[in-house]
């Protein structure tokens, strides 16, 4: 007997799916307002699948942590006197760091080998690395939002962050790349 | 006291997985670029649906993974390569949910660009093509993509991993790679 139900999984997934949608369309609009800059340069559309890939992990995996540390009690949901969440929060900044840098230089390349001048090269990987940066401390305040809010709402954490994380982070990364183009003056 | 979190402990596994997905990610970014004309003057709008498609498909799928994930670990899905009938209520339900869930982002995307831009094509055909193009991207990798999971998971439970901790992450990054290809692919044949 099967116990998965076509329509049940249908019914109860829809609501989830199109606030995911919605919630994403801001983004599309976004792109969609920014389209002059990006046919004078294309290689902004290259940036956005990594800057919100990148931005998704460092929440998925930053969420993972805290909701298991709230399940096993070692983080209780408030922000003061938090080591395990100072640690966590501190992580995500160091791979941020990290990753952001490394990427940033790989567009550093892209740029200048595809015919883009080097101080103009150089302020498109600065836009990329300033946006991670920005993302990912919008990310992290998402994530603790969440989980500490969720947990004390009695709900589990497991089902609420992840969903919540990625769709915001989809929003949030095309805004910080988009902004900092703007800020940095490319 | 539970046992210590330090930071290194967090960082030095995390990095060397992020970096993987980056890269991977760059390849998807490519092939986005490389659609710029289709973006800018093509087909007007058409940009609008790709982060609602790219956000969709991580939606379905990782509920999909989760789903296999919890039904392996329970033993209701033999860890083994055929279409049982839970497997197959499953990729019916992701598929079904995939094709409606597509055609709504192209009707959304269509008004937005109604609403926020000259159309530069009529309206009627304007609509007809970006509403082609998210079903077809979103029906064709979602098939793709499911079957990954269903493979992916099976595979992972049966080697003695833990699907769970397996099939998401490496189907998140897989999924924007082949969701972007596929997009490529419908504006094509559409446009």
């Amino acid at each position: 007997m099967a116990i998965y139900r076509v329509k049940r999984i249908v019914l109860e997934s829809f609501p989830v799916l199109t606030a995911g949608i919605i919630i994403s369309l801001v983004a599309g609009y976004m792109l969609n307002s920014s389209i002059q800059k990006i046919a004078e340069l294309p290689i902004i559309l290259m940036m956005i699948p990594p800057i919100n890939g990148i931005g998704g992990n460092i929440g998925s995996i930053l969420g993972a942590r805290l909701t298991s540390a709230l399940h096993l009690g070692t983080l209780e949901p408030r922000l003061s006197g938090q080591r395990v969440l100072r640690r966590n929060m501190a992580a995500s900044s160091l791979v941020s760091f990290i990753i952001f840098s490394l990427i940033g230089a790989i567009f550093f390349a892209f740029a200048y080998v595809s015919g883009i001048p080097l101080a103009r090269s150089l302020s498109l990987a600065l836009a990329f690395f300033i946006a991670g940066i920005a993302l990912t401390a919008a990310v992290i305040v998402v994530t603790i939002t969440s989980a500490f809010v969720s947990f004390r709402g009695g709900l589990d954490p497991d089902n609420v962050v992840i969903p919540i994380v990625t769709s915001v982070g989809d929003v949030l990364g095309v805004t910080c790349l988009l902004v900092a183009i703007i800020i940095v003056g490319v | 006291m539970a046992r210590e979190v330090s930071i290194r402990s967090i960082v030095a596994p995390g990095l060397s997985i992020l970096f993987m997905c980056a890269l991977i990610e760059l390849g998807a970014g490519k092939v986005f670029e490389e659609m710029q004309g289709y973006f800018t003057t093509l087909l007007p709008g058409l940009i609008v649906m790709i982060p609602p498609l790219l956000g969709l498909r991580g939606n379905i799928n990782g509920a999909l993974a989760s789903r296999l994930g919890t039904a392996l670990n329970a033993g209701l899905i033999e860890p083994r390569l055929t279409l049982s009938a839970e497997i197959k209520v499953n990729l019916t339900s992701s598929l079904i949910l995939s094709i409606i869930a597509s055609a709504i982002i192209g009707v959304f995307a269509f008004g937005v660009n109604l609403l926020t831009s000259a159309p530069t094509i009529g309206v009627l055909e304007l609509m007809v093509k970006l509403i082609a193009i998210a079903v077809f991207a979103g029906f064709l990798s979602g098939l793709i993509l499911a079957l990954l999971t269903v493979f992916v998971a099976v595979k992972s439970y049966a080697r003695g991993w833990d699907p769970d901790n397996i099939t998401s992450p490496t189907m998140a990054t897989i999924g924007d790679f082949v969701t972007i290809a596929c997009i490529y692919l419908a504006v094509l044949l559409v446009v």
